[in-house]
């Protein structure tokens, strides 16, 4: 029997790889303005992406992407399978604090001007990040084929074919089909776990990456005093442990929601009856309010501006304020201002 | 800045006790997804169906009902009492049937011939020394109702 | 924060964590528990159906779903099927069927139960139609055209011949793309006890078995019966209610095994009160083991007739046919073998007629048999003593309210009638006929019930009271009025009739107390209330 240091020394041989270099990667120190809550927002969505990941796959052991059974095995997940109310209700709710993570995140990215130069790169990938995020609630919430996720879906492919140019074929490609029907399940289940999970994987790492590449911005706010020998601190074990405690709460909060509000089940989906009223999941809302208040061209084309004019706003601003000399309180301005937009039309549809 | 190793015990009762605390909550947690992840092992449950009134049954005829799989259960009456198979031959599958002049189940894929007790005489399934399944039957003496025990199948309304 | 005081907040919020899975725990333990053997089963043959009417009438199929019967799979189709030839049929998506489920009908599974009821009084329930009830109905309180009253009122307890629209050929209408029968709106919807169905059946299973749970709790509870068995002829429902056996039905309703399947045997599945049930159908323990009820015939314990003027006895002759007829005391009893010409009413052409059937005599069951049947139940929480003596008690009440007052109060009625004052076709002509209707068939009968079921204040209050004093200050002055109307000659033969009547020891009182009775009752009420 070797000795277990000439073990290890035969395991290093035959996979060689750098674990000082890892060591030196997790040693590298934390700026201290992470140390406000608000900077863990991006932590936060990354755990509730594990979460989602983890139940997620637990689920489809019993989900059957088919259009005759998907409702069946929901039902059965739901009523039947040990805990399946449990995981489902945690994969649900984590989707929903997942979305408002990301729109937090965005947030303080915005208004702390994390995006700006050289870090444009960063924001379109995390822009690409929050539109799969999208997706993913939106492909997931249809798989469970109930009368609102069937004619949800309906709608938002007809939104889809507004689109100028590419609208129509979009719109075909998603349906499989001229109609909402069973090709279009089995597409959005195939999207919902395996399509947008590699999407996110890959955006994930190279955003990930790009902070550890160019490191956090080390910020300082008007007045803010910094104690001596404190601009850093620990990755390991400071930064991992807060990492763990807001691991640990937003358990608690999900299990907490799952248990008073467990998911529920609508009517299984009818192509012959449409229900009263029809509406999509609450992160839509504001596109909605906005179809409503407009016409279908019109709110579509309004959407893709505002999209692109989030996507590129790095550069947006990087010219206008070389155009017009613009101050900062202008861009908290515009953040405010788009923030509050989307929250009355998101609100205003909650009620309507 | 603190130091790394946790030296007094100030340290090393709040890392075990946050360690005892992820470790027990996760755990838990652990467990719980794994229950998920195996479905039960009840055993199939039995469920009586209703298979008509003793007065409805004629000696020599057979009377058909349906179980919660939608297989077909052939129910019989005779000196004996009662009688219920299923209608499955052990052969190959097909749907068996009662033929009351001939006194016997017969199958016809194969001529598959069955005993009024649904032993195979004649055929293929004879051949291998197969019988029809039995269902268990009961009857209610006080009502008169013949009940059949199936398998329960999660089945009925909006589960 | 410190390092440390993390660590503590990590341990804080796992405890949080750990508690929130434990009542995850607990969630999914109680899920456990439903058990899955009461989910309802719903076969292909029915499937249509649910899944439509979930939507069109969702409240009837979520009953349906708790029901025993779709547990065991029985669903619309099994009780809702007919023939082509059916006269009530018609084709409804595809299959042939029926609204009207009849004894018929329930009696594909339930034949046993058919078979004790078909031959009840409460399957002849409806037969009253020709009675002075009706006519009060009918005639006195309707109009030619608008017998609301006899709809609404007599027949939804008694039972309606269920008729249909027909046009001057006299066939029946349809209507609808279905091309469903038209039913005489007068006579449907009517759950009465002895409706008169179409196919021939008598009664409907679903006045006590209401549709479509079927729950055996609600059959079995009191409130049941006093749908019908209630008012001011024959509140059985108010003088349970008063008596001790309702005063311990309410007070132990949980205990009483309502809900159970199969059988409810008094004395062995509850002990805490009878119910209406108990004693005039279910099952009771002997000494001997289960005495199982004949389930639906409820005249099978019953010794007395409560119903006529005068009260009698009643013996039971039993047929070969199962055929059964009440006969009163004092009616001559055939001998077992002997061939009877009996009476049975039919409904033809919509219309009841009586036909004459001759039959064997097969059994002979006396009112001393009924009454040890009923004994039978009583003997499960009283002694032998006890029951004796009760039924001397509620023997002897009825013996007076026959001697005293229904006697004497239908001799006078017959003599009027003899002497032309009163006509035998227009039985509510006069007010005298009136009180002598309320004489007997309200007050009469509240107080004979009052007595069979331990009712004190009906007896006596709402019964006998009653019946005394419209006896003596309505009926009999009533009586002079109706022969004065006649003529004076009459008047005068009625009164001295009535003065000799009142010579009987019984109606003294009229004349005063005793002197030692006066003052006794006087100082005894100074003394109490000094008034």
């Amino acid at each position: 029997m070797r000795s277990p240091g000439k073990l290890v020394g035969s395991l290093k041989e035959m996979f060689p790889f750098d674990w000082e270099l890892l060591r030196h990667a997790g040693a590298e120190p934390v700026p201290y303005h992470l140390k406000k809550w608000w900077f863990c927002l991006g932590g936060t969505v990354l755990y509730l992406f594990i979460v989602q990941v983890i139940t997620g796959i637990a689920l489809t052991f019993y989900y059957v992407p088919s259009a005759g059974q998907a409702y069946q095995s929901v039902a059965a997940i739901t009523h039947e399978v040990r805990f399946g109310w449990f995981i489902r209700s945690l994969h649900k709710w984590s989707a929903n604090f997942m979305i408002v993570a990301v729109l937090l995140h965005m947030l303080r990215v915005f208004f702390t001007g994390a995006y700006r130069h050289p870090r444009q790169l960063n924001w379109l990938i995390g822009v690409g990040l929050l539109l799969t995020t999208i997706a993913f609630g939106f492909t997931g919430y249809s798989l469970i084929f109930q009368q609102q996720s069937f004619w949800g879906a309906t709608v938002a492919c007809n939104l889809a074919e507004a689109i100028p140019l590419i609208g129509p074929t979009a719109a075909y490609f998603l349906r499989g089909g001229p109609v909402v029907g069973e090709n279009t399940l089995t597409r959005f289940f195939i999207l919902h776990v395996g399509v947008l999970p590699t999407v996110i994987f890959i955006l994930l790492a190279l955003h990930i990456l790009l902070i550890r590449l160019q490191g956090v911005t080390a910020l300082r706010f008007e007045g803010e005093e910094v104690p001596e020998g404190q601009s850093h601190f620990r990755f390991w074990p400071d930064h991992v442990t807060t990492e763990l405690a807001i691991g640990v709460l937003l358990m608690y909060f999900l299990t907490i929601f799952a248990l008073v509000f467990p998911a529920g089940l609508g009517e299984p989906a009818d192509p012959a009856v449409t229900p009263a009223h029809i509406k999509p999941e609450w992160f839509f809302y504001f596109n909605f309010r906005l179809l409503k208040m407009t016409s279908l061209k019109v709110s579509v084309v309004a959407t893709m501006v505002i999209m692109a004019g989030v996507f590129f706003w790095p550069f947006i601003e990087q010219w206008l304020s070389r155009r017009f000399k613009i101050k900062d309180v202008f861009v908290v301005a515009i953040g405010v201002i788009a923030f509050l937009l989307f929250l009355v039309l998101t609100v205003w549809e909650s009620f309507a | 800045m603190e130091d790394l190793k946790p030296l007094n015990r100030r340290q090393w009762l709040s890392s075990l006790l946050a360690g005892a605390g992820v470790l027990l909550s996760y755990g838990l947690f652990g467990i719980q997804g794994a229950l998920f992840l195996m479905p039960e092992r009840t055993g199939i449950k039995k469920r009586k169906l209703f298979a008509g009134n003793i007065d409805q049954y004629e000696q020599g005829k057979v009377k058909q009902f349906y179980d919660l799989q939608g297989k077909l259960i052939l129910v019989k009456r005779d000196q004996a009492g009662f009688k219920a198979f299923s209608s499955r031959c052990p052969h190959l599958g097909c749907s068996v049937h009662w033929e009351e002049d001939n006194n016997r189940f017969f199958c016809p894929c194969h001529n598959g011939v069955f005993n009024p007790d649904g032993k195979a005489i004649a055929g293929p399934p004879a051949d291998a020394g197969q019988k029809l399944d039995e269902v268990a039957v009961s009857v209610d003496e006080r009502s008169g109702v013949v009940y059949i025990e199936v398998d329960d199948v999660r089945h009925g309304g909006n589960s | 924060m410190t390092l440390n005081a993390k660590r503590y907040v990590v341990a804080l919020l796992s405890v949080f964590f750990l508690a929130a899975l434990l009542l995850v725990a607990y969630q999914e333990s109680r899920r456990h528990r439903i058990e899955t053997g009461r989910l309802p089963v719903i076969t292909g043959a029915n499937k249509g159906c649910v899944d439509c009417h979930r939507k069109d009438g969702p409240a009837l199929v979520q009953e349906w779903e708790i029901s025993r019967h779709a547990q065991l799979g029985v669903g619309c189709v099994d009780c809702h099927s007919a023939q082509k030839t059916d006269i009530d049929a018609w084709q409804h998506e595809g299959v042939y069927i029926s609204a009207l489920v009849t004894p018929k009908d329930c009696a594909r599974c339930h034949n046993r139960e058919y078979e004790e009821f078909s031959k009840s009084h409460h399957a002849r329930a409806g037969e009253i139609l020709a009675s002075l009830d009706n006519v009060l109905a009918e005639k006195v309180a309707g109009r030619p055209d608008n017998i609301a009253d006899a709809v609404n009122g007599c027949w939804q307890c008694h039972g309606a011949i269920v008729k249909f629209a027909r046009d001057e050929n006299g066939q029946i209408m349809r209507t609808g793309k279905e091309n469903k029968p038209v039913i005489d709106p007068d006579t449907w919807p009517n759950s009465g006890m002895g409706r008169l169905n179409p196919d021939g059946s008598k009664g409907s299973c679903h006045a006590c078995h209401s549709r479509h749970a079927f729950q055996a709790k609600l059959s079995r509870s009191p409130e049941n019966c006093g749908k019908c068995h209630m008012g001011p002829d024959h509140p059985q429902i108010e003088i349970y209610n008063e008596s001790k056996h309702g005063i311990a039905f309410y007070a132990n309703r949980d205990r009483m095994a309502l809900d159970k399947d199969g059988e409810w045997v008094l004395g062995r599945d509850y002990s805490a009160a009878p119910t209406c049930a108990t004693c005039h159908i279910s099952s009771y323990m002997t000494p001997q083991g289960i005495e199982v009820g004949n389930s639906h015939d409820v005249g099978e314990r019953i010794s007395w007739t409560l119903r006529p003027v005068i009260s009698t006895k009643l013996n039971m002759v039993i047929y070969e046919d199962g055929f059964k007829e009440d006969y009163p005391e004092g009616r001559a009893l055939p001998a077992v073998g002997d061939k009877v010409k009996t009476i049975e009413k039919f409904v033809e052409n919509e219309k009841l007629i009586n036909r004459q059937i001759e039959r064997e005599v097969a059994k002979i069951v006396t009112w001393q048999d009924r009454r040890q049947n009923m004994k039978g139940v009583c003997l499960n929480c009283h002694n032998d003593t006890y029951v004796d003596n009760f039924y001397k008690q509620y023997d002897d009440l009825v013996t007076l309210y026959n001697d005293k007052f229904a006697r004497p109060a239908q001799e006078f009625m017959n003599e009027l009638l003899a002497d032309g004052a009163l006509k035998a076709d227009a039985p509510f002509e006069h007010d005298l006929q009136w009180i002598f209707y309320e004489l007997w068939h309200h007050e009469g009968r509240r107080a004979r019930h009052g007595a069979s079921m331990m009712g004190p204040d009906y007896t006596h209050w709402h019964g006998m009271y009653e019946v005394s004093k419209h006896f003596y200050i309505e009926f009999l002055p009533e009586v002079i009025k109706t022969a004065e109307l006649k003529s004076p000659a009459l008047k005068a033969k009625y009164q001295r009739k009535i003065e000799e009547f009142l010579t009987k020891d019984e109606h003294l009182w009229l004349k005063g107390l005793s002197p030692k009775e006066a003052e006794a009752l006087r100082s005894s009420y100074k003394q109490r209330y000094n008034q």
